[in-house]
């Protein structure tokens, strides 16, 4: 079973915004294509964005640096990076790192995208 | 002769070779997408040494964390050597880079930056006892320590 084999990206609207539901582990092998999904949100003019990690097991600090730098990006055209968190250890994670301070953090994505 | 070395939370450095009942070595190829084997290898020993979930489950991500500098440099001929030490109390890892990279012996490679990064450091400090690196007869050694934690059993 490999990270590979675990790691997915979905992307759907809801009421007009993108909502990305990430699955499994996003570290250095797997970040970079979370990454470049988000840029290519914010290269197609999206105002804002819900990354939903609910069902995400684990994120190292190369993940917390993508979502950090698609924050700068969609905060610089006026929009948001908003994320769904339920998993104890991704909380642990953004508290440590002082993200919880940075991120809008939504219990649902239906939550997320009614913000 | 260590030349230089990081630690934190006032711990010393670890002292592997001596007073560790059990040991495990895993040697990888220093690529990205093989990184989640050292973690879950990190996962079984903490496992096997009867530490409590939340330990397991942050032993995994300091292990990553420690490993991200190396993996930063490390060339296609590289690997990543990993020692796992453990008694019933603490776990220590250290971790070498090198084309032939040993724990002992001095064949791993030095590591140009093997300070973890800002938000590395942050996670490293919070979820370990102590953390480092030395440079020593040319091999950079990156190394953490985790004591069990009773409140988390």
């Amino acid at each position: 079973m490999s990270t590979e084999a675990n790691f997915a990206i979905s992307e759907t609207e809801d009421r007009g915004v993108a909502v990305l539901l990430v699955r499994g582990e996003v570290d250095v092998s797997t970040a970079p294509e979370l990454g470049n999904r988000l840029f290519s949100l914010a290269d197609e003019g999206r105002r804002d964005v819900v990354v939903d990690l609910s069902e995400v097991t684990f994120v190292d600090s190369t993940a917390l640096g993508v979502l950090v730098g698609a924050l700068k990006r969609f905060r610089s055209n006026g929009g948001d990076v908003r994320l769904v968190v339920t998993e104890p250890q991704i909380s642990k994670v953004l508290e440590i790192t002082g993200l919880t301070e940075v991120f809008s953090i939504f219990p649902t994505s239906e939550e997320a995208v009614g913000a | 002769m260590t030349t230089e070395a990081s630690s934190r939370a006032g711990s010393d450095q670890p002292t592997a070779e001596e007073g560790f009942a059990d040991r495990v070595e895993l040697a990888l190829p220093a690529r990205p997408e093989l990184i989640f084997l050292a973690r879950m290898i990190a996962a079984a020993v903490a496992s096997r040494a009867d530490f409590g979930y939340d330990q397991v489950e942050d032993l995994r991500l300091a292990l990553d964390e420690l490993c991200l500098p190396l993996l930063g440099e490390g060339t296609a001929e590289d690997r990543m050597q990993m020692q796992f030490d453990w008694t019933e109390d603490a776990i220590e890892v250290a971790v070498v880079l090198g084309a032939q990279a040993r724990l002992t012996g001095g064949v791993g490679r030095a590591v140009t930056t093997p300070k973890p990064n800002e938000l590395s450091e942050r996670i490293l400090d919070a979820l370990v006892d102590s953390h480092g690196f030395d440079h020593r007869d040319g091999t950079t050694r990156s190394w953490l320590r985790m004591r069990r934690r009773k409140d988390l059993d």
